[in-house]
């Protein structure tokens, strides 16, 4: 509190004393020393630390961030004034990036908690001109655009481009999604990832506050299939990129069919409002069904059958253990369901754990051999036009067709009736009810679907993973899994999508952090959840509803405590 | 709009220039790299993997595993033992999921300078992790991995080996159960035992061994239970077998629940043996079981620390290397893996010679042929990979001036 | 018989775990219907807690006196979870106030695996199991064939002692019936000047001072604690608070008990203690099927 109120003091004082002129001297100055900076040397001598920042003249490794953010910094102020905040946010990264790498070459793993593995290198005497240059530009940004006036902030972006621009701005925007993506992936060195977190914060923040996502997602609604197509094409293409190198592809599967799980839990916990904290055991139906008809090598059933067959087979077990489950525990209400669902899953687990004539018991059903159709084996690398793909390529393809087919099937039913009417039922049941939704029935249902989209996504996880054991069903999974639903929006494909890349990839580039990984996650999911309790994509109402101050219901602390404000039921 | 327009253009502008600017760079070699590194006189640089949990419920096994490997790799580096060539380590975290150890040892084989991966702790995430290393022609020496399955040498009459690169220096659960069985009858004159296990691969497997090898003695197992891994409380369980007045109980698990149980069963006036494998053989035995784990029996693999100069060396070195965790119960076995490889790798590697398909088959060769004084006795593998080291003790805790403590009671090879 | 009745102790007693645990859930649901997930840590970190205070603060001649000891211990157990309950009451769930009922969720998800990560990363020696004091010693009391410990004995008496506070407390003192007042209706508890978010705040302290004594208690019983004992004993307690009723505090321990019986009975007549968490989830779905409110829940119409 009492930092804020200096912070706007001084940004006040700032205001009055910088004049137009000088803050532009100001920010100008700030940009040419950060260029500077991050193309001179960030350490004196080499010790080890990644990115070669004893090179002058070439802006590696963590040196790259602050560049690419400052490029923005002049403009603003120059171009458009009355950016205050977009401004502030890259300055801020500026300065943040360039002190941290300071920290870090300077200390490393001396730093608390240990949390870089890099040498640290004598102390500040490590730091070389061009890091001290960088960060004294950023500061000097940061005083040149905290001095800008504070009105004028919500302008919308809209360039008014025509519409084959629009089109190349939708192909262009993937295309860098991809790039960053695969850059992203690259990074392995703990600063540098920690820096390129930062970037990618500050960078976000400024694009956020310049309007900049609104208005892309606002073209990506206006040229649906064109942005469906480029969407598919980046995924296709993304294989290509890894040169020959399984591991993200790998990955990347594996995310496939957690996103295709997450989408059918979406069915159950988005649009019809069921709680359910069991969910996984339906994919460790599929899973199993799965591992023990593909002809496994250690398979307790010796009948094999066609893969298609057995997606289908898993899909349809797995939603008639849906509707067992459902039938007694559906009239069930709220959290009661939460409760109930949470034992049916333990129940699974545990039963796998024990029908050793059926389930191997602990050891599960390994060796699930690779998929062949006719002669081809999707185990075996292809070269396709020059390029080297590894044999996971396949897998991955599969994935996203099973993708496509459960986003295809969620896309429709959240615009049938169905789909309506099980928004009724979770916005307030009653009412629904009463307006002639027999909801048991669609409950059910909605149950079932969910079911069916897990045990499907199930039968190829069993292929992904060559193995089925009851461990990798738990409580924890199924809470993972609704974690990826929450977090990255309920009742949109966008969330499901990103919310399990996001639980898939975090954990998996944090790795450089080995031992405090799992500790960083959790703090990540509080703080994502803090800033966004809508999901990282929100549904539109209930963004709506969730950031307009809305003056009957006052304040965050004055608002009913606990009454949820979407779901809340008959008034 | 008037305004936006000039922000797009000039912003379109810029962000061009800068990435102009940024490519234009040179990519020149950093000064200090290369040629000469810090080691000296290594010139090429090959990896030891390390595929364990290193967070989660498992890390302390884990991060022994990797401690092991490292002080291994430390040694060698410093004695030179592979000339010309610096070794270094690439620890993976498994968080002993057998999905999350496919995704490493996928990452690892697509690493070019990993000749060998020393791992897994779980035999479950073995069965994932075995055939993408055998593919990439990685060596891998498991330090704890007991099911028998996995070097296939249970797939009677036929046995066929399944791995090709697969090792291992733990030994399976058909020498140590049998093993324990025999000290039952012979030295415990035990005709009756009760078994209870924690359903896990390794705590199932070892009392499936234990019980056939117990009954062909002559003996009588009066029943089994089996209580859940995580679980604190083992009353329930023991109340129902006291009854049936076994004159000893095989326990199939590892030492947190093995500790409770002992500690429980005295308070519940059981006050026959408990017998279990290596799983229980640590130190934090005793911090939980106390007196109450006095009696205890446990079988480990190899000749007692005190009669092996190598061990104690393992012992001395490991302290003075000053890890933040202790060695647990795999640290000196993912120290001889880690020894395995790097003795097949001194007799593979040449100054002259590159990391490629055909070094790759020598060295799993290499590794076959290995025969090495280890931290945990003589290391050397039979058709199967399996370790030939058959020579098993059995500890028994007793009080000595006032802390419990294992001694060891009797050291055999076992037949 | 003997059998059973040394059964129905080992049961009552693991129950009265659960029960004690489970009075944190039902008392923050009533208050404002959150599944607060991340009490389990707080019964963890309460018995570690503990353990820091005997190993580290209490001078090894007065480590033998009982009566020093275990005030102290419980002390310093209850101290620091509260004190990590408010915060995660004041920094992770009021925030969310406003939020999709499900936001609050993942905060506690996150700040159950926080939690336990701390814990286990640096708490010295926390990555494995931990041996705790038994604090208090002596032999096993016997009844009749039926042996029960004395620090099981110890911790049924706290228990229901407790609850038996709890419940007066919430039936007789003003703060109680603010409580409840909060519980049923929120909002007109405002206009009626009671500062609600005091309340809450209360609440989430009860609950975490009652999960420390559970935590000290645990580690007494068993000599030993590890990080993930929140985590189980979490999913149980909450299983209990529901099958007892939600929102309800006679109800919360009625469930513990139920579900520890259930347990060793289980354990006992029927399919072996592999099966003990199906039976204890199946008579769970069983009564809420048949009472969909739990064993003593009044009966909710529709929340309104």
């Amino acid at each position: 509190m009492i930092v804020s109120r200096v912070a706007t003091s001084t940004s006040e004082r700032l205001q009055a004393t910088f004049t137009r002129p000088v803050r532009l001297a100001v920010g100008g100055a700030g940009s040419l020393l950060v260029v500077a900076g991050c193309l001179l040397p960030w350490a004196t001598f080499f010790f080890g630390f990644p990115g070669k920042v004893t090179l002058a003249g070439f802006p590696g490794g963590s040196r790259l961030y602050p560049l690419l953010l400052v490029a923005v910094a002049p403009l603003l102020l120059v171009a458009v004034e009355g950016r205050r905040r977009a401004g502030l946010a890259a300055a801020w990264g500026v300065f943040g990036i360039t002190a941290f790498n300071i920290a870090a070459i300077g200390f490393g793993r001396d730093l608390p908690l240990g949390l870089l593995e890099e040498r640290g290198g004598g102390g500040l005497g490590a730091v070389a001109i061009g890091a001290w240059l960088a960060l004294a530009g950023g500061a000097l940004l940061i005083a040149a655009f905290a001095s800008l006036p504070s009105s004028d902030e919500e302008r919308p972006f809209r360039p008014g481009l025509p519409a084959a621009l629009e089109l190349l701005t939708i192909a262009l925007s993937l295309g860098l999604i991809l790039f960053a993506v695969v850059i992203a992936l690259e990074v392995d060195e703990t600063s540098r990832f920690i820096s390129l977190i930062a970037f990618a914060t500050a960078a976000g923040m400024t694009l956020a506050r310049l309007n900049v996502f609104a208005y892309v997602t606002e073209l990506f609604d206006r040229h649906r299939t064109v942005t469906l197509a480029a969407a598919a094409i980046a995924a296709v293409v993304f294989p290509f990129t890894q040169g020959g190198n399984a591991y993200w592809i790998r990955v990347f599967a594996s995310i496939g069919v957690f996103a295709a799980a997450a989408i059918g839990l979406n069915v159950v916990v988005g649009l019809a409002g069921l709680l359910d904290l069991g969910y996984i055991a339906f994919f460790g139906v599929g899973a199993y069904v799965g591992a023990l008809f593909a002809g496994a090598a250690r398979t307790t059933v010796h009948v094999k059958l066609p893969f298609l067959v057995v997606v289908v087979m898993g899909a349809v077990i797995a939603a008639i253990f849906g509707v067992i489950i459902g039938a007694p525990t559906l009239r069930l209400r709220g959290d009661y369901l939460a409760i109930v669902t949470l034992g049916f899953g333990e129940i699974f687990r545990i039963l796998a754990f024990n029908f050793d004539w059926l389930t191997r018991g602990p050891n599960g059903i390994s060796g699930v051999p690779d998929l062949a159709i006719g002669s081809y084996n999707f185990g075996a690398t292809n070269e396709v036009l020059g390029f080297s793909l590894p044999g996971f390529a396949n897998y991955y393809f599969v994935e996203l067709i099973l993708l496509a087919a459960i986003i295809l099937a969620f896309t429709r039913l959240n615009d049938s009736r169905i789909g309506r009417a099980w928004i009724a039922i979770r916005e307030d049941e009653t009412a629904a009810a009463a307006m002639g939704i027999n909801t048991y029935r669609l409950k059910m249902l909605a149950f079932g679907i969910g079911a069916f989209m897990a045990g499907a996504a199930g039968t190829v996880n069993a292929h992904v993973t060559t193995q089925v054991s009851p461990d990798s069903y738990g409580f924890l999974e199924s809470i993972l899994l609704l974690a990826a639903v929450v977090l990255g929006g309920m009742g949109t494909i966008g969330g499901a999508l990103l919310g399990s890349a996001a639980l898939f990839i975090v954990p998996e580039k944090l790795r450089s952090f080995q031992d405090k990984r799992l500790l960083l996650f959790g703090i990540a999911l509080i703080v994502i959840i803090r800033f966004r309790p809508e999901g990282i994509v929100a549904n539109r109402r209930r963004k709506a509803e969730l950031h307009d101050a809305d003056p009957s219901t006052g304040d965050a602390s004055g608002a009913p405590p606990g009454a949820p404000v979407v779901g809340a039921v008959a008034q | 709009m008037h305004n936006g327009q000039r922000f797009w253009r000039a912003s379109a502008l810029l962000v061009t220039a800068s990435l102009a600017f940024a490519a234009c760079g040179s990519d020149a070699n950093e000064e200090g790299v290369g040629a000469t590194g810090e080691g000296g006189a290594a010139t090429k640089t090959v990896k030891i993997g390390v595929i364990a949990p290193l967070s989660g419920e498992l890390s302390a096994l884990g991060q022994g595993i990797r401690n092991g490997v490292d002080l291994a790799i430390k040694q060698a580096n410093d004695s030179g033992k592979v000339k010309g060539w610096r070794i270094e380590l690439a620890a993976e975290d498994d968080t002993a999921k057998a999905d999350v150890g496919a995704q490493v040892a996928t990452k690892l084989s697509s690493d070019s300078q990993v000749a060998a991966v020393v791992g897994t702790l779980n035999s479950s995430v073995a069965e994932q992790v075995a055939p993408i290393l055998n593919r990439a022609s990685v060596v891998m020496v498991s330090p704890a991995n007991t099911n028998v399955a996995l070097t296939g040498r249970d797939k009677l009459p036929n046995q066929q080996r399944v791995y090709n690169t697969y090792f291992r220096v733990a030994t399976t659960d058909d020498v140590q159960g049998p093993f324990a069985a025999n000290y039952a009858s012979n030295e415990l004159k035990a005709k009756t035992a009760v078994i209870i296990h924690d359903k896990k691969t390794y705590g199932q497997g070892l009392s499936e061994a234990f019980k056939g090898q117990f009954e062909k003695n002559g003996g009588r197992v009066l029943g089994t239970e089996t209580i859940n891994p995580g679980d604190k409380d083992f009353t329930a369980v023991l109340t129902r077998i006291k009854p049936l007045n076994a004159e000893m109980i095989y326990y199939g698990g590892e030492y947190p629940e093995a500790s409770l149980l002992a500690s429980q069963a005295k308070q519940q006036g059981i006050n026959v043996p408990i017998m279990g494998g290596d799983g229980m053989y640590s130190g934090a035995f005793f911090e939980t079981a106390k007196e109450a784990g006095v009696g205890t029996l446990v079988t480990s693999v190899g000749a007692p620390t005190e009669s092996l100069s190598s061990a104690r060396d393992f012992v001395d070195a490991y302290k003075k290397a000053n890890y933040s965790q202790p060695y647990e119960a795999y640290g000196a076995y993912a120290y001889d893996a880690a020894k395995v490889i790097i003795e097949a790798l001194s007799k593979t590697l040449t100054e002259t010679s590159e990391l490629n398909t055909a070094t790759r088959q020598k060295l799993v060769e290499e590794t076959g042929k290995v025969n090495i004084d280890g931290a945990t006795g003589k290391v050397s593998f039979d058709r199967f990979g399996d370790t030939q080291t058959k020579v098993l003790t059995m500890y028994k805790a007793e009080t000595k001036a006032g802390k419990q403590e294992w001694v060891a009671a009797k050291t055999d090879e076992f037949k | 018989m003997q059998q059973f009745l040394q059964q129905l102790v080992n049961g009552v007693v693991l129950g009265a775990t659960y029960g004690l645990i489970a009075l944190g859930y039902t008392m923050v649901y009533g208050i404002i219907q959150l599944i607060n997930f991340a009490h389990g840590e707080i019964f963890m970190v309460g018995a570690f807690a503990g353990l820091a205070m005997y190993s580290y603060v209490l001078p090894e001649s007065m480590q033998g006196n009982p009566f020093i000891v275990l005030p102290l211990v419980i002390l310093a157990a209850v101290i620091v979870s509260v004190t990590v309950a408010l915060l995660v009451e004041r920094y992770g769930y009021r925030p969310l106030r406003r939020a999709p009922r499900l936001a609050p969720l993942i905060t506690a998800i996150g700040v159950s695996i926080f939690l336990q990560e701390l814990v286990r990363l640096f708490y010295p020696g926390a990555r494995s199991q931990v041996s705790f004091p038994r604090i208090i010693e002596g032999p096993n009391l016997e009844l009749g064939g039926v042996t029960i410990a004395r620090t099981s004995l110890f911790l049924l008496v706290v228990a229901l002692a407790l609850m038996v506070a709890l419940q007066t407390f919430i039936r007789t003192s003003r703060t109680g019936k603010a409580m409840r007042a909060t519980s049923q209706d929120a909002d007109t508890a405002r206009l009626m000047g009671i500062n609600t978010d005091r309340i809450i705040v209360l609440t989430f302290a009860l609950g975490a001072a009652l999960a420390a004594v559970a935590g000290v208690m645990q580690g007494m019983r068993f000599v030993s604690i590890d990080f993930r004992i929140g985590f189980l004993g979490g999913v149980k307690a909450f299983t209990a608070a529901v099958l007892g009723g939600i929102g309800n505090i006679t109800g919360a321990m009625l469930g513990g008990f139920v579900l520890g019986i259930v347990e060793a009975m289980t354990t006992q007549y029927l399919l072996g203690s592999a099966y003990k968490d199906v039976a204890a989830f199946v008579v769970l779905i069983a009564v809420l099927v048949f009472r969909p409110q739990g064993l003593l829940g009044e009966r909710v119409a529709v929340r309104a």
